[in-house]
Order: structure tokens, then sequence, then C-alpha cells
């Protein structure tokens, strides 16, 4: 009797969770660096992640032919290695058989996971991940998305609008690191101030986490009016102490990403202060969803709530992923789990999608350079000012004045 | 472009000074204990957290915690040796590699540890000195010194010297000497092995914890920063003869030089392959450090 129950209840034990998990709730994978060296922005990320599916679950799940269904994230740690992303690609869609994925925060990992996701069909989209390099495959990656538009497009604008300036920098130094975010952050940095007539005293790609003060004891040899540099959090933070350390005050210092997370200004104190970024989303920008969060700021409180840290545009790119996915999937209007013929479709559906969300418009663009990547949003520039991330241009976006030139770092 | 020559060699010093600290108390490690301590730069990031929070708690300048730094991880140390001690002693055998695989494990410890209770975030101790430089132009040269940087580089070379003075002329070091040289006849002389063995682990994890200060205070910090500066130190120490302590500097100056002038003068792009020749080249020659005394 006593083996009989005990066979009976391992039968259970097998065939329950398969058949109550399966069927009652979407299984999102996720992707991201939740150690090694971009632990920060990947954590970052999966903020964002959480939160879309802590609000989608609040409201109940995803309404598929009269009946909601939640959703479940299954994480898979890239621990920052493209090697590690793509198996955690590969388990999260052999092993755990997840209807869609929600991808990585840095471009490198991104790179490594999508092919894994495009042998096995899964859709992915990134709420992150800003390389032109993942737009740009031959063949295209058919089964992923990015809800950030790639740095070329958003980088291109803060140079634009600093020559706009009436009195704009006309020499500049620009470095960036060696990953596939940070090369292609620089040298779209290099072609905008080309192009614009402002003239490259010297470009370099240097190594990860290379001690930077020689390279800024040459950059203040040349005497710039802007320094630009593309490069995650911990390079920018090493970038501005060796700035300070030299003693050399730029007219003008752009970051692009990193200046908008919080860390940032944590670290660096007064020091961050005057300094430039591109971004393409901002909590005091006036945006009305029509999915999910109804204002930019009704997110930015429920993140403060959450997490107690103010939002950044990668972890909004990130909620607004969700609901991308969230939109599609009602119009798919299959319940889980998803099949391959499904999982197509939704492709197709994601392609054709265009939503109003607090963090602004995502329409997916169906060809050319930025090929599955948002063309919905506008970029614009930001400026620390007295602590807090302003938008400074363009015109009709700008919350405060851009302040130029950079105060000296002895003087503050 | 020769008007950075005098920059290049101050940067490549400066940097040489920053490996240094981190690698000086590696080498003592190990040509005393013959121990590959792969948890120092875990003991660098603890010591650079410690002064973190007591500079947030105080908001005094970092640099005035380096004793009570160096205090709280020497008893630290202390306490911890004796577990090397066993793993490494005793019927198990291959005392240098369950050694390894101890500070290995140590070090992955600590690094999740760090990460669940600090976070992931990057951050920088402040202090008064981060902000001073002193600068010179003498002709077309140009010259910043960063007094950060500077402070580090006094640290590093006050550590070798102390260190060096301990060893030659006092009674521990010559009983410190003693035991790395033959630990049983030292015992038979009346050594206290175990003593000095903590003596010097805690010495070792004190100023590293210190060194973690002055890293925090010049670059940043953050709980993974450890891997690379084991890494690094690892390279110093055998680039200087493994175990060579006055090797030390030399093999830490040369990096900081190769890189310093390769970031200014070279394509920075090819700056780790360079350092990486540079070390290569050194060891095919010379596989027992720059100077031929390693072991």
């Amino acid at each position: 009797m006593k083996r009989i129950f005990l066979i009976g209840v391992l039968v259970l034990g097998m065939v329950l969770p398969g058949v109550a998990l399966a069927q009652d709730a979407f299984k999102i994978g996720v992707v991201t660096s939740l150690s090694g060296d971009l632990a920060t922005g990947g954590n970052v990320t999966k903020r964002g992640y959480d939160l879309w599916a802590k609000d989608v679950n609040a409201r109940g799940g995803i309404e598929i032919q009269g009946k909601k269904y939640p959703v479940r994230l299954v994480y898979g740690d890239d621990q920052s290695q493209a090697a590690q992303a793509a198996s955690a690609a590969e388990r999260l869609s052999v092993q755990e058989k997840v209807d869609c994925v929600l991808g990585p925060y840095a471009s490198g990992v991104t790179l490594a996971a999508a092919p894994v996701l495009e042998k096995y069909k899964i859709p992915m989209i990134t709420g992150s991940a800003e390389s032109p390099l993942i737009w740009r495959q031959n063949p295209p990656f058919k089964y992923t998305f990015g809800t950030i538009p790639p740095v070329n497009f958003t980088g291109s604008g803060v140079i634009k609008s600093l020559k706009a300036l009436p009195d704009g920098p006309k020499t500049a130094v620009i470095y960036g690191t060696n990953d596939a975010f940070s090369k292609a952050t620089a040298e779209a940095f290099q072609a905008t101030a080309e192009k614009e007539g402002i003239k490259v005293l010297k470009f370099n790609i240097i190594p990860v986490k290379q001690d930077m003060t020689p390279l800024m004891s040459a950059a203040k040899a040349l005497n710039p009016d802007l320094i630009a540099f593309g490069g995650h959090d911990e390079e920018l933070i090493n970038l501005v102490k060796a700035l300070v350390q030299i003693d050399f005050t730029p007219r003008f210092l752009l970051m692009h990403y990193g200046v908008t997370e919080p860390a940032f200004i944590e670290a660096l104190k007064k020091n961050a202060d005057g300094v430039l970024g591109g971004s393409v989303w901002n909590v005091n920008m006036d945006i009305k969803g029509q999915i999910g969060w109804p204002t930019a700021k009704a997110y930015a409180d429920a993140a403060m709530a959450e997490y107690k840290v103010p939002s950044d545009y990668t972890q909004a790119g990130c909620s607004a992923a969700g609901l991308a996915f969230e939109a599609a999937l009602k119009q798919l209007a299959v319940p889980p789990p998803l099949d391959e013929a499904a999982r197509t479709k939704l492709v197709s559906i994601l392609e054709k999608i265009d939503i109003q969300t607090f963090y602004g418009r995502v329409k997916f663009a169906e060809e050319g350079e930025f090929y599955h990547s948002n063309a919905g949003l506008t970029p614009f520039t930001v400026q620390i000012l007295d602590g807090k991330e302003m938008v400074v241009a363009p015109v009709g976006l700008a919350q405060a004045k851009l302040l130029y030139p950079l105060k000296p770092w002895k003087q503050r | 472009m020769l008007t950075l020559l005098p920059q290049a060699i101050i940067d490549g010093l400066l940097l040489g000074g920053i490996y240094l600290t981190v690698s000086i108390g590696f080498s003592l490690a190990y040509g005393v204990l013959h121990i590959i301590d792969f948890a120092v730069g875990e003991w660098i990031m603890l010591g650079a957290f410690l002064g973190l929070y007591l500079t947030a708690w105080t908001g005094w300048d970092a640099m005035l915690f380096l004793p009570a730094v160096f205090v709280v991880f020497a008893v630290v140390g202390w306490f911890t040796q004796p577990l090397i001690q066993r793993v490494t002693s005793g019927a198990k055998g291959r005392p240098v590699l369950m050694a390894l695989v101890f500070t290995f494990g140590l070090a992955l410890t600590f690094r999740g540890a760090a990460q669940t209770v600090f976070g992931i975030f990057t951050h920088s101790l402040p202090t008064e000195l981060a902000a001073g430089s002193w600068y010179w132009e003498l002709g077309p040269f140009m010259m910043t010194v960063p007094l950060v940087r500077l402070a580090g580089l006094v640290y590093a070379l006050a550590i070798t010297v102390g260190l060096t003075y301990l060893l030659k002329r006092t009674d521990l070091g010559l009983a410190i000497r003693a035991v790395a040289q033959h630990k049983d006849a030292a015992g038979l002389m009346g050594v206290n092995i175990q003593r000095t063995n903590a003596v010097v682990y805690s010495l070792y994890v004190g100023i590293s914890a210190m060194t973690g200060v002055f890293i925090g205070a010049i670059i940043s910090l953050n709980s993974g920063m450890g891997p690379d500066l084991s890494l690094f130190a690892f390279f110093v120490v055998v680039l200087a003869g493994m175990g060579y302590l006055p090797g030390v500097p030399w093999a830490s100056f040369l990096l900081g030089l190769i890189q310093s002038f390769f970031l200014i003068f070279f394509n920075p792009s090819w700056t780790l392959l360079a350092v990486f020749t540079v070390l290569f080249l050194i060891l095919l020659v010379s596989p027992t450090g720059l100077f031929r005394k390693g072991v």
C-alpha cells in the first residue's frame, strides 16, 4: 500500500507541474547579464522586465479568447559573456521551451543569443541593445526586435544639437572601448562630427577596462572643445575621474549611454554635472500610453515604489519591450504554449505593430538600415544638471537650457 | 607629440604604482607561504567597500581610514590563515594546488557575497586628493601629476621599503625568511611556524585591503572588480619572478610604462597586446622572471 502511495505521489509530481504550468501562463525567457562586468546594466534591464511582468499580471494577464493568461519570466544569466548568452538562449529554447524571449542588456551578448533563437524560431525583443550591427546582419535576424533605436541614430542627434549651438564645438577627441556597443557609439560620433564639420583630432578604440589617464593626458595636449566617449557605466565613471585627476575640463563632455544611469551621478556627485548624453526617453516627458502605464510619470512612480531608484531609458525600453509582446500576443490570440507556426505568426504581427506606450511609440522598422529596431522615437540630448537628468535639445522637447562650457573641476 | 614624453613617463610610473600596490602583498604571500592567492582581488575589493562605508557613515576623507582598514583586515587575515594551513598541510599532499583551489573558492564566495550585500553598482571613494594636481610647463613640455595617483605611488613605495626592512633587518623578518627557505629546519631552530605564517598572511590581507581604498579613490570600485586585479597581480609577480620581492616594483613600472607609451604615442587598441607580447617574450628568454631570481 505504502509503495503504491509513493509511486502515485511520484507520478503526480511528474505530471502535475507540466500540465499546470505549460497551459496556464505565457512562459517568457529573459537572457541578460545578472553577473559579470555588465551586471549593473543587466540589473537595470531586469528591473524593466520584472516591472512589466508584475504590471501585466496585476491586470490579470494577457486576454486570449476570453481567458486571461499571466506571464511567467524565466531568467538565463549570460554572465556578461557572449558564449554564456548563446548557451542561456539554448537552454531557454530547448529545456524551458519558452514562448518568446526578452533580450540582453549588452549588444555583444545580444549578437550571440540572436542566432540561437533564430535557429529555434523564437521571437526576441531586446529592450536595451543599441549596436547597429544587430540590425545589419546578412541575412537579417528575422526573429529579433529592439525597442531602443540603434546608437548611430540616437548618437548622431546629440552631435548635431551641439553643433547647432551659437558657440558649438569645432574640434573633438573621440574614444570608444572595444565592445560592440561602445565601438558603434564612437564610430557614430566620429561619422556625425566629420559630417557636421567638427574636426576630429584623435579617434581611438581602446581595450575594455583600460586605465584612461594617459589617454586623457594626450587629449589635454590637443585641447579639444569636445571629448566624446563610447563606453559602459564603470568606464564612464573612470573617464570622468581621470579627467578630474589630470585637471582637464573640455568645453563639452559627451558620453551617450550611462550618464542616465543613477549609479553615474551617485558615484561622481558634483563632477557628474554638465556631462551630456543621448537618450530617447525621460521621466519628465509628456507621453500618453494606450497600453500599460498611462504616462511616463506613472511608470517612473511605479518603478520608484518598487525599486527605490529613478528610471532611465534602458529600464523603460525593457518594460516597453514587454508591452510590445503583450500587444502582439493579444492580437495573435493563441493560448500558450505557442508552437512554431504561432511564433512565426507572432513575428509578422510584431512587424506590423504600432502602439503608443508610456515610453513613446513602438513601431519596428520593416526594412533598411534599422530593420526590426524601433523607428517610432525621436532622439534627444540630455545633460546632468544639479544631479538630475534633463532634456536640453532639440528645442521642442527641451526642459532646460544646455549648460556650456563645462564648469572647471577645481571650481566645483 | 614628443612634448608629451615626460607626461608619458609620469603616467606610466603612476600606473605602475597602482600595479605595485596590487602585487606586493601577493608576492609576499607566495614568497613566504607558497600560496598563489587568487583571492587577492577580492581582499582589495572588500577593503575598498569597508572604506566606502566608513566614509559614507562619517563623511571624512577616505585616506583617513587606511589604518582602520588595515587593522580590520589584518585581524580577518589572522583568522583565515589557519584555514589555509589546514588545507595545504597534512596528509592531503599537493599544497600549492590545494591553496590555489582554496583561495579560488574564497574569491568566488567573497565576490558572490559582495554582490548580494553591496549590490552591483560602481562607486567612487571620495577624497580631497582626487581633485588636486600639480602642473608644469617647461619650454615645449607639459606635465600634470595627479595628487591621488602620486599618493598611491608613495604608498606603494612605502609598503615596499617597509616590507624589505621587515624582512632584512628584524628578527621577525629573519624568522619569515627562514620559514620560506626551509620550514622544517626553521621549526627545529625554534621558530613558531604557525604564528609566523599567520603574521605574514594577516600583513598581506591588511595591505591588500588598504590598496582597495587607493584603487577606489584613484579608479573606482564595484563587487566584480576582483578577478582583473588578481590576474594583473599574477602577471606582475610572474614577470618579477615568482616570490622575488625586489623584482615587483620593476615589473610593475615596466607594465605601467608600456601601457602609457602605447596609449599616448602608438595605437591604444594595441595596448594589451603589447603588454602581453612583452610578458611572453621576457618569459621565453628568462622563464624565472626579469631578474632570473624567481622560483
